[in-house]
């Protein structure tokens, strides 16, 4: 069935006329209220090769060009990392109170245990920086710029599945459907590079002895956004884009000409049908081909000193590592592209926490340090905003056997810890207090709505008019049913 | 002077607040039976008697309530008394006028409110000038009608623009203004509280009760500055909380000059003020301070076709930073070394509108720097990885407004460095990778930062953090914790109870509240299955085995 064909059908002239007059009224009076409205879709300002933002964005001047996203997938133990409490040791194998836990649902991989023994992290925490946050001793390199970081121990969330967990950080809601942040992002503010697409996704190796939680494209998808702005995975093994060098026996020439009769093909279907997906198909081809040459350029790291290497710790030259990923970040948003993310898996540590969780911190810790020191010594630092944390946090009591060292964690939505470094980032910052037993929030509690509407908010863009009509709701990255604010406490 | 008792004083203090209903009143009077010598008013003075019979007490109170303020003290004797007396007539003639109007006198009684009206003038004007100072009614009249009206001719104001800042004569340009703003009203030639004037250098220096208000060469010690430096809340504070206080930049005037002896005629130079003191200076004389060239950009409406199309042309990105504001924010960096100078040419057509440029490894040199001239409101500047020297930052030293300069992987040096002393809002400067050495870079920061003022703000903010650690008050009820099940972390017996073998420290479980071993799992498990057979085995180490249920 041809949508456009359908619908012409049941044009009659009396209802054309209807709508029109209705239609031309209703330009009318806008162009009478909204003087600029015409001029400024056609003002637009276009860069070159990527696609323009929305008109009237950003909302506000930006303190954040970019966005790098380093996402623990699986919810790593706050417990065991940053938020320090030392009255656990003196409660070895105690209950958990039910004052604390006051009822709470639980997984069905604890709602069956006995009883909720309280496992105090075997890990050491001590002050690091200037600002004296408490930092794990998991996370050595991390510590040393924790100076930069802005830590939030508050963060919450009402999911206790990764699957809809992840979702709802990462697309605003637990059902899916809705667009990633960085779809967002590229939708709204538009793409500047050019041979890039707005938003790239990588998802580095882990070291941990387990299967990880399987990742979805929605999780940097596009949802009901035009196509051209979901996340253009890279892959971790082989080439980082499948097909990207030519054939034996097709050179660059021949491709084009290739694509240029595609491109043809498809105008020629757009026309017929009218649809925009064509259009996003046809400017897809079209970044291939030029990420053919930009792609090989930017994964290759011979030009980049050693002492820049050094940074990001040892693993930086193994193509598909956290650290060689952390790297290409920082390449990509040096090249205009406007989000990177990065999905680190198997962080999900139900037991033998103990054997896992060391194992990928050290993936991730010296190559978080590096990124940092290495966007800050380019003066990077200043303009990207980045972002670190899972989709929940990891309980107090002990999934499963508790011994002297070794124990497990079940999923926890009630607090856990994420940290943002860089633009309009006041460094050094603690915000948030749990209570003793890091399940119930004290003070500050900040729901994953508002550390979206604050990554929003310093890219410049007021997340309550970053809106899509679609199924009859101006839709938002912060979702329509409750208010999300920007986190105050770590701006500058 | 006898002390005065409080009460007294409490009193004496409603006096500004008595002074003005019975002024109104009486004048109300005297309007009215004015009007009603009019045929059109012939009722206006149906309650005359009554407002009068109003005007008496209030004329009354407030003329004890002045008496009283007035033995306070402070006041300018001269004024003091003709105030006081005309104060006390004026009570007096109301007074009079009233027992005339009781007496159905009325022609007497009119002519009587003439001369009430009269004191009443005299006495507001003379109270007036007591609280302002006798030439506030005209300080700002114009000319003629102050020379009629009696006020000195307006001072001409100090011509800076001609004098250097340097040769400014300290006291007169400098303190004098600041104390005549904040101090001389109440301490001044017509009010002298405390027996202190501080409008000339004598009175600084004879002082009043508290003694000399000044000690030259030591601010710490005077008098004034003591004054000012104490809690606004504290009695002492001066000037009074409520009153206008002097700017943390006027004291730091007032200590630098007595700290450097309160000399009568010494000019700025002579005094080497400090670069804070020069900057205050500077700031309220308006010159060498840094001069920050502001060119306006055009309405954002108008620059956004041209920008677009130079967009598309040049293969870069030019977006507007927020639709409030004229502002483009312009990435070429993504045109990598297809952006030259030319391309840089082109660009000069948005000059001004241009807030944030980042111009990364493109291939501008040099000489294209010269196009920044066109772009005066740039704020941050991306020119790293670019082949740009020294020579190139004299055009960059131009761009007054710049917050934000990169230059890492240039060619820069120490001595390019030294042109950037100039830039007055410069924040953050990136030299990774280039010839400037790290003590350059250091001495660069160092020269840029007033290390005073930064102490002054930490010293600030430690004040406040103790009034609000003051402000708190914490109520402690304890925190309950469940009894732990043991705090005794090595296990009590040295034999698995179950096979009888030693024990593996790793293999355990608490059992009544003790840390029992075992040799393997199985063991373990068995124990945990059924504890009972076991317990007997279960030879305490040290202690005496706990009593099982």
């Amino acid at each position: 069935m041809q949508p456009v064909q359908s619908f012409l059908q049941h044009q009659t002239r009396r209802a054309f006329f209807k709508n029109s007059g209705l239609a031309a009224g209703r330009i009318a009076l806008a162009s009478l209220m909204c003087p600029d409205l015409f001029q400024a879709r056609a003002a637009t300002v276009r860069p070159a090769g990527g696609h323009p933002g929305l008109p009237g964005l950003p909302h506000f001047a930006p303190k954040a060009r970019r966005l790098i996203y380093l996402f623990m997938n699986g919810a790593p133990s706050q417990i065991d990392l940053w938020d320090y409490k030392p009255k656990l040791a003196e409660l070895f194998d105690a209950d958990l109170p039910d004052s604390i836990r006051n009822g709470q649902r639980l997984t069905t991989m604890t709602s069956g245990q006995k009883r909720f023994p309280i496992a105090p992290s075997i890990y050491k925490f001590t002050s690091h920086g200037q600002c004296g946050t408490m930092v794990s001793e998991l996370l050595p390199h991390t510590a040393q710029v924790v100076d930069d970081l802005a830590v939030i121990r508050t963060v919450y969330t009402e999911a206790i599945n990764h699957d809809p967990a992840s979702t709802y950080i990462l697309t605003g809601n637990q059902i899916p459907g809705k667009p990633s942040i960085g779809a967002w992002l590229s939708y709204g503010l538009g793409s500047e590079a050019e041979n890039l697409p707005a938003f790239v996704v990588m998802t580095p190796r882990w070291s941990a002895k387990r299967d990880a939680q399987a990742l979805y494209q929605r999780l940097w998808g596009a949802g009901f956004l035009p196509s051209q702005h979901q996340g253009v995975a890279l892959r971790a093994k082989g080439d980082p884009v499948l097909y990207i060098t030519n054939p034996s026996g097709v050179d660059a020439s021949a491709r084009r000409t290739m694509l240029d009769g595609l491109a043809k093909l498809n105008r020629a279907g757009f026309e017929r049908s009218g649809d925009p997906e064509i259009q996003t198909r046809i400017a897809q081809y079209e970044m291939a081909f030029r990420m053919q040459t930009s792609i090989p350029e930017l994964t290759d790291i011979s030009t980049e000193p050693k002492s820049v290497l050094d940074l990001y710790g040892p693993e930086v030259t193994q193509p598909g590592t956290f650290a060689a990923s952390a790297l290409l970040a920082r390449r990509l948003i040096e090249r205009g592209v406007r989000v990177v993310q990065l999905l680190h898996r198997e962080w999900d540590h139900h037991g033998d926490l103990p054997r896992d969780l060391p194992l990928q911190c050290r993936d991730v810790d010296q190559a978080c340090k590096g990124l940092i020191l290495d966007l800050k010594q380019r003066g990077l630092l200043d303009e990207t905003l980045v972002v670190w944390g899972g989709e929940f946090g990891r309980t107090v009591y002990c999934q499963g056997e508790l011994r002297r060292d070794n124990y497990g964690r079940d999923h926890h939505p009630r607090c856990y810890t994420m940290w943002m470094a860089g633009a309009g980032i006041k460094g050094g910052t603690v915000y948030g207090e749990t209570d003793d037993f890091s399940y119930n929030i004290v003070r500050d509690p900040v729901h994953i709505r508002d550390i979206n509407a604050t990554i929003l908010n310093l890219m410049g863009v007021d997340h309550n008019r970053l809106t899509y009509g679609f199924q009859g709701l101006d839709q938002k990255l912060t979702g329509t049913e409750a208010p999300a604010n920007p986190v105050k406490g770590i701006l500058v | 002077m006898n002390q005065t008792p409080d009460t007294a004083l409490f009193l004496g203090h409603l006096h500004p607040l008595l002074v003005h209903l019975p002024i109104g009143l009486l004048l109300l009077v005297a309007i009215l039976e004015f009007l009603s010598r009019f045929p059109r008013f012939k009722q206006a003075n149906a309650n005359a008697g009554l407002i009068l019979a109003l005007a008496v007490p209030a004329t009354a109170m407030a003329a004890l309530c002045g008496w009283l303020l007035a033995r306070a003290g402070g006041y300018q004797d001269n004024l003091l008394q003709w105030h006081r007396w005309a104060g006390i007539s004026t009570a007096a003639a109301a007074a009079f006028a009233a027992l005339l109007y009781r007496l159905n006198l009325k022609r007497a009684y009119r002519w009587c409110l003439v001369p009430s009206v009269g004191v009443l003038v005299v006495a507001g004007h003379l109270g007036g000038s007591l609280t302002h100072g006798s030439d506030y009614f005209v300080r700002y009249a114009p000319g003629p009608f102050r020379a009629w009206l009696g006020g000195s001719p307006q001072a001409a104001p100090v011509q800076t623009n001609h004098v250097e800042l340097a040769q400014l004569p300290v006291f007169a340009n400098v303190v004098r203004p600041v104390l005549q703003q904040d101090c001389v009203s109440c301490h001044g030639p017509e009010k002298s509280k405390g027996r202190l004037r501080l409008d000339t250098l004598e009175g600084l220096a004879k002082g009043g009760k508290s003694g000399p208000a000044i000690v030259a060469g030591k601010s710490a010690d005077s008098e004034v500055i003591k004054r000012m430096l104490l809690p606004l809340t504290d009695d002492d504070h001066m000037p009074p909380n409520g009153k206008p206080q002097p700017s943390a930049d006027d004291l730091a005037l007032l200590q630098w000059w007595l700290d450097s002896g309160a000399s009568p005629d010494k000019q700025v130079s002579e005094l080497k003020p400090s670069p804070r003191v020069t900057q205050i200076l500077a700031a309220k004389f308006g010159s060498p301070a840094p001069i920050v060239t502001t060119v306006p950009p055009k309405p954002l409406k108008d620059v956004l076709p041209q920008s677009a199309a130079l967009a598309a042309e040049l293969g870069i990105a030019i977006t507007p930073l927020s639709p409030q504001e004229p502002w483009l924010q312009c990435n070429a960096s993504i045109a990598g070394t297809n952006f030259g100078d030319a391309e840089l040419k082109k660009l000069a057509a948005l000059g001004a509108n241009l807030r944030w440029l980042d111009v990364a490894g493109t291939a501008i040199s040099d000489g294209g720097l010269a196009r920044f001239e066109t772009m005066p409101n740039l704020t941050r500047l991306h020119l790293e990885r670019t082949h740009l020297t020294d020579a190139s930052l004299a055009q960059v030293a131009s761009l007054s407004n710049l917050e934000y300069l990169n230059l890492y992987g240039t060619e820069i040096s120490d001595a390019g460095l030294d042109q950037l002393r100039s830039l007055p809002k410069l924040r953050q400067l990136y030299l990774w990778q280039t010839k400037v050495t790290p003590a350059a870079g250091k001495a660069f920061a160092e020269a840029r930062t007033d290390q005073d003022q930064l102490q002054r703000w930490r010293e600030e903010i430690e004040q406040l953090n103790a009034k609000i650690r003051e402000a708190h008050i914490s109520v402690d009820l304890g925190t309950i914790f469940p009894a732990a099940a043991s705090t005794n972390t090595t296990p009590i017996n040295a034999v698995c109870p179950v096979s009888g073998k030693p024990i593996d420290p790793t293999k355990t479980l608490f059992h009544n509240g003790v840390l029992v071993a075992f040799c393997c799992d199985d063991c373990k498990a068995k124990f945990q299955q059924d504890p009972a057979p076991y317990l007997a085995k279960l030879e305490p180490k040290k202690e005496p085995q706990p009593a099982t249920k």
